[in-house]
């Protein structure tokens, strides 16, 4: 059964397109698009989202709060009003109510329709490699590219056999040969300075006081869990077209659960396979680690403004591969720390609590998929249908 | 086809196909020593996070004031019906002293099984500095229905990690531990 | 350059492909069944890779097909059709693994590999060293006849329960575990198989080629004589002898595993999947030179003969081939940068392989110098080598982008990969392919192609490849993973420009098929050197076709 979608489930992807196709001087007029409908969405989200007074109270001015509203966040805002919680995790009999689940910026954390450059980037790796890849690499191609083009054109021209009927038998040059061989070398010295420095930076281990959350990738879902705050496992599953599109989310994109972090805090993921490799990626926090199953990977970044990041499982995992996205959701650190709250969980600086007795093991008792997933029958099959 | 000097070059010919042969099987033959190799290589080096083992009365000397935080992390198998967690989460050594953390084992079937773990640590070029003295992991552990066991892992970080400039900035190694069951049939390569 | 001194028996007249004439050909089946020949087992090896390349690019169009919009339309009808009921969802899904598996085995293996070396490869290198036939010649005709039952393994694996649906959904890479424990079923045993005899068949091949071309050269072609071609298979079949048996290896592993019970890459066992990776990309990187390398040296070949000029810097051609081969082996975890491997030997690996470049570089300059100062025309085989020396390029300059570990973790599975070898692959090796082609059609079958289909064959395909293949570097960017059946709609705008470049492709394809009927049937007959003077290699001194023994007097090269 083909699965039927919307012609549009976001509002307005042909201003991007537009937007986005206009050349390269359109790419700072996109970016300050972008930046405003961020903050706009921002603003705009803020006071409709915060049913919960608690959440209005305790929400740290949000850098948003002092832009102004321009009339595109009248579009972003467009599906707020109608926000699906029925998914939250909630394992706990919670005193705390979480935060409003938050909603997604159009083209932030997502892919724009019709982009044709890498999508904005929300941490410091992200910008210094978005930096490389943009002001360095990217030019650095394009003109070895059109420079060994135009040679190719000139030397047709000239050479060709009506313009130069007798060939020259010229057969070595000894000055030109080194030159291009040096050359080349000198160009990939000058990349690789910052390369080398990007990888440093990228491998910089987090600090102590780093938020621990446990990835852990399954066939065909993922799951969060937060060792010190003591919230189990939860699993976070693709969302169904329907329920997408009514939480104003991109489809495919769209989680249950997501995985909710500190914005402007130090982050740490330790990430694991359980049945078959899987890959934990999110391109606009720099973001990709193999999920290995028998062995621990950790990646360390941190988060630099409040909002919802998409990603998609980037490792061929088996039959689901595609439909096993992941979502963060990334809170003021004030929410967060409400939403801690709200899944039972405890503060960082509390007392740490006695692991063994917090909340059930992966693999034993799961909230989420039936048991024995892979190989599924078809009435298991997707959260899609 | 049959001209003069065809006949020694049958010989050449034979000759460069036998050695050509010979280095065909000799690639193939890495391949497969690949697997002891690989394993010696991690172990020698920490690659992959792979950890460190010593005997019991090895000296070393305690890096004074240089305390590291190292967190536990433990998984099981989807095909073992066992829980299985560390006492603490996490713990604070000082860096060159022995340290013990408890695991806890619980068989929640009505079978006895047999289960043997994986382990690395993640920052890995800790892996190389991450020694372990006695571990659950040496060994396969068999579980009786309902048993519950606590399992130590004695270790200590080695003092060298603070000379190393790729590991300068650690601040917490994580020690991680998959629990599998040992199939009749699967035996450990 | 050469000057041949024998000169092969008269051969004349023009006579039909099986014809028995004055050269004691065999009888068909024998000649065609159980040959010794090194043209005619050529032959057979073009016609096998033009078959399989059929196959694997029709899959490719069942893909392009798919993914012209969101959603998944088809999928479920296909996997309906070959397993005869009501498919699942996710079988549909599979069925997707299954394509991209198969489009990936089927070109590496079974189009690209026969074509450039079992074809062009036996066709030529003989002749251009002056040798009467290869070292071995039995020898090359079981490489032959093993592909064949190796291509239909593959091929049945996909009527056969493999996991979740029928098939190999394991990605080219079979990676484990879910090659092992992830894939139930016969599927990916039937697979490994095919390698495994695909393999053998290469080892055999490359043992072949290497004793010919170190033992059988005609007296006065020494190594630094011989034609960039014949370089360019050296070089490959050394590369094929070091790389293969470590795949053999590997795949064997995860035989033992799948069905005996060990525990090479199962964690379980203390066994470790990333192992599997290390060795498969110790195979996999040289792998990707060997598709390329023996196009350097038909561009090599071509561009010297339409430029009426020797080869520019041709010690530095054929020692730049050597350097990339044996850069080649160590730059494999370039592939598992996203593993978490340490930063250190994530350093090392983007450093070695941008080395890579260098050399790289070289032959792109070295190409355009043995233009420069030329007497060019610009016949369908130049096209398609002008083509392939551009874009390879813009391939080449992508792969510097992924080279560096730090933007690779971004980059990694995603599209922007999938341009950047289909760049060199798709653009490079199948343009040398094509290049290779209409250089030799004259030569191999003694008629000239036409020149006005091949010059059409060459634009639509080139329109259509970029087309199909540059807004991948967009979704890459953007983030599209590939290896996935479904997109958000945002990646639906540049998918669908991709799609509508296969459909051109495909056109262009059309062009080379009426052409290859057309001018077999009904093509001019094409003299003993159609090229002029700029073509000096060995095979232009003999006729079109040349005998089917030649050089029974031995040549002689200055």
């Amino acid at each position: 059964m083909p699965i039927s979608r919307p012609e549009q489930d976001l509002p307005g992807p042909y201003v991007w397109r537009v937007v986005g196709c206009q050349g390269l001087q359109g790419v700072e007029t996109l970016m300050k698009m972008v930046k405003s409908v961020v903050l706009a969405g921002l603003l705009a989200f803020a006071p409709v989202l915060g049913h919960s007074a608690l959440a209005q109270d305790n929400a740290v001015a949000a850098p948003a709060a002092t832009a102004a509203a321009t009339p595109a966040d009248s579009a972003a805002a467009g599906n707020a009003a109608e926000a699906a919680n029925a998914t939250d995790a909630a394992p706990a009999a919670a005193t705390v109510a979480a935060p409003p689940r938050m909603k997604p910026t159009l083209g932030i954390g997502m892919p724009k329709p019709g982009e044709y450059t890498l999508q904005e980037q929300f941490t410091s790796t992200g910008r210094q490699a978005r930096w490389l890849h943009d002001i360095m690499l990217l030019p650095i191609i394009v003109i070895i590219s059109v420079f060994v083009l135009l040679l190719m054109l000139w030397v047709m021209f000239r050479y060709r056999q009506s313009a130069n009927p007798v060939p020259s038998k010229t057969a070595h040059n000894t000055t030109i040969e080194v030159l291009w061989t040096v050359l080349p070398v000198v160009i990939l010295l000058a990349i690789a300075v910052p390369s080398i420095g990007l990888l440093a930076d990228q491998y910089k281990p987090a600090p102590k006081d780093a938020l621990t959350v446990k990835v852990t990738g399954y066939q065909w879902y993922w799951g969060y869990e937060y060792p010190d705050a003591g919230i189990p496992e939860f699993v976070s599953n693709i969302l169904s077209p329907e329920k997408a599109l009514a939480n104003g989310e991109p489809n495919l994109l769209a989680v249950d659960n997501r995985l909710v972090l500190p914005a402007g805090r130090p982050i740490k993921l330790i990430i694991t396979g359980s049945d078959v490799i899987h890959s934990f990626a999110v391109p606009s926090l720099w973001v990709k680690m193999d999920a290995v199953p028998g062995r621990l990977n950790e990646k360390s970044f941190t988060i630099d403004k409040p909002g919802v990041y998409y990603g998609q499982c980037s490792e061929l995992c088996g039959a689901r591969h595609g439909f096993m996205p992941i979502a963060i959701e990334a809170l003021p650190p004030a929410e967060f720390d409400q939403w801690v709250l709200s899944q039972g969980g405890k503060l960082a600086g509390a007392t740490a609590a006695p692991a063994g007795a917090s909340g059930p093991q992966q693999g034993s008792v799961l909230p989420g998929p039936p048991e024995g997933a892979p190989a599924a029958a078809p009435a298991a099959a997707p959260a899609k249908i | 086809m049959a001209t003069a000097p065809h006949h020694t070059l049958v010989d050449r010919n034979r000759r460069t196909m036998i050695v050509m042969a010979i280095v065909a099987a000799g690639m193939l033959t890495l391949g497969f020593a690949s697997v002891p190799l690989y394993r010696m290589f991690c172990e020698r080096t920490g690659f992959g996070g792979t950890t460190q083992r010593a005997s019991a009365d090895v000296a070393v000397t305690k890096a004074v004031g240089h305390t590291m935080s190292i967190r536990f992390d433990s998984n099981v198998s989807p095909s073992l019906p066992w829980k299985f967690y560390p006492e603490q989460k996490t713990d604070t050594v000082t860096v060159g002293a022995r340290d013990m953390q408890i695991f806890i084992a619980k068989n929640l079937s009505d079978k006895p099984i047999t289960g043997t773990a994986t382990f690395n640590v993640t920052p890995t070029q800790a892996g190389a500095y991450f020694t372990k003295i006695q571990c659950f992991c040496f060994t396969q552990q068999t579980l009786q229905p309902g048993q519950e066991v606590r399992m130590p892992v004695l270790y200590y970080v080695d003092p060298k990690i603070l000379n190393d400039p790729d590991n300068k900035d650690v601040q917490e190694i994580t020690l991680s531990y998959t629990f599998y069951p040992v199939e009749n049939g699967k035996k450990p390569s | 350059m050469t000057t041949v001194t024998a000169t092969p028996d008269d051969f004349s007249g023009s006579h039909a492909h099986h014809d028995d004439h004055a050269d004691h050909k065999p009888a068909f089946f024998a000649r065609w069944f159980m040959s010794t020949n090194h043209k005619d087992i050529g032959t057979l090896y073009l016609i096998f890779a033009i078959i399989a390349g059929i196959i694997g690019g029709a899959i490719s169009g069942l893909m392009r097909a798919e993914l012209a919009q969101p959603g998944v339309q088809y999928l479920q009808g296909w996997a309906s059709m070959m397993s005869g009921d009501q498919a699942t969802l996710d079988q549909a899904y599979h069925l997707w693994n299954v394509l991209i598996t198969a489009h990936g085995l089927i070109m590496v293996f079974f189009m690209v590999m026969p074509a450039m070396i079992g074809g062009f490869g036996n066709w030529f290198v003989p002749i251009m060293i002056g040798a009467p036939d290869m070292a071995f010649p039995r020898m090359n005709n079981i490489s032959f006849w093993l592909l064949v039952p190796a291509f239909l393994l593959l091929l049945g694996s996909t009527f056969v329960p493999g996991g979740t649906g029928n098939g190999a959904g394991t990605g080219w890479t079979v990676y484990a575990p879910l090659s092992t424990s992830g894939s139930a079923g016969p599927a990916v045993d039937l697979a490994i198989l095919s390698l495994h005899i695909a393999g053998a068949s290469s080892i055999l091949g490359a043992i072949n080629f290497i004793t010919t071309i170190f033992n059988m050269r005609a007296p006065g072609m020494t190594l630094h004589k011989m034609p960039l071609f014949v370089w360019s298979v050296l070089v490959t079949a050394f590369l094929l002898l070091l790389a293969l048996p470590v795949l053999a290896a590997a795949i064997t592993m995860l035989l033992t595993d799948r069905n005996f019970g060990t525990t090479f890459y199962d964690a379980a066992g203390g066994g470790d999947p990333e192992l599997y990776q290390h060795l498969f990309w110790f195979f996999g990187h040289p792998e990707v030179y060997i598709m390329i390398l023996p196009g350097f040296g038909i561009v090599s070949q071509i561009v010297s003969t339409f430029s009426r000029k020797p080869v520019f810097g041709y010690l530095g051609m054929a020692y730049a081939m050597v350097a990339i081969g044996a850069v080649g082996f160590v730059v494999w975890a370039h592939h598992m940068f996203t593993t978490g491997m340490s930063v250190n030997v994530k350093m090392y690996f983007t450093a070695a392989t941008m080395v890579i470049a260098v050399p790289t570089g070289i032959k792109i300059f070295s190409w355009i110098a043995t233009m420069w100062g030329g007497s060019m025309s610009f016949k369908t085989p130049m096209v398609w080598s002008l083509g392939f020396i551009f874009m390879f390029t813009v391939g080449g300059v992508t792969g510097v982008v992924l080279a560096n570990g730090g933007v690779d973790d971004v980059m990694h599975d995603t599209y922007y990969v999938v341009a950047h070898f289909h760049y060199v692959l798709s653009l490079g090796a199948v343009f040398g392919l094509f290049a290779g082609f209409y250089y030799w059609f004259p030569k191999m079958s003694g008629k000239m192609y036409n020149e006005v289909l091949g010059q059409l064959h060459f634009w639509v395909f080139f329109i259509g490849v970029n087309v199909l293949f540059f807004p991948m570097h967009f979704l890459g960017l953007s983030g599209m993973p590939r290896r996935y059946p479904d997109y958000p709609e945002a990646f639906a705008y540049w998918n669908k420009i991709a799609s509508h470049g296969y459909e051109i492709m495909v056109v262009g394809m059309g062009f080379f098929f009426v052409n290859l009927i057309w001018s077999l049937a009904a093509g001019k007959k094409a003299g003993d050197n159609p090229w002029g003077e700029g073509a000096t290699t060995l095979e232009w001194t003999l006729s079109s076709p040349p005998p089917f023994h030649q050089f029974e007097t031995v040549p002689t090269i200055d």
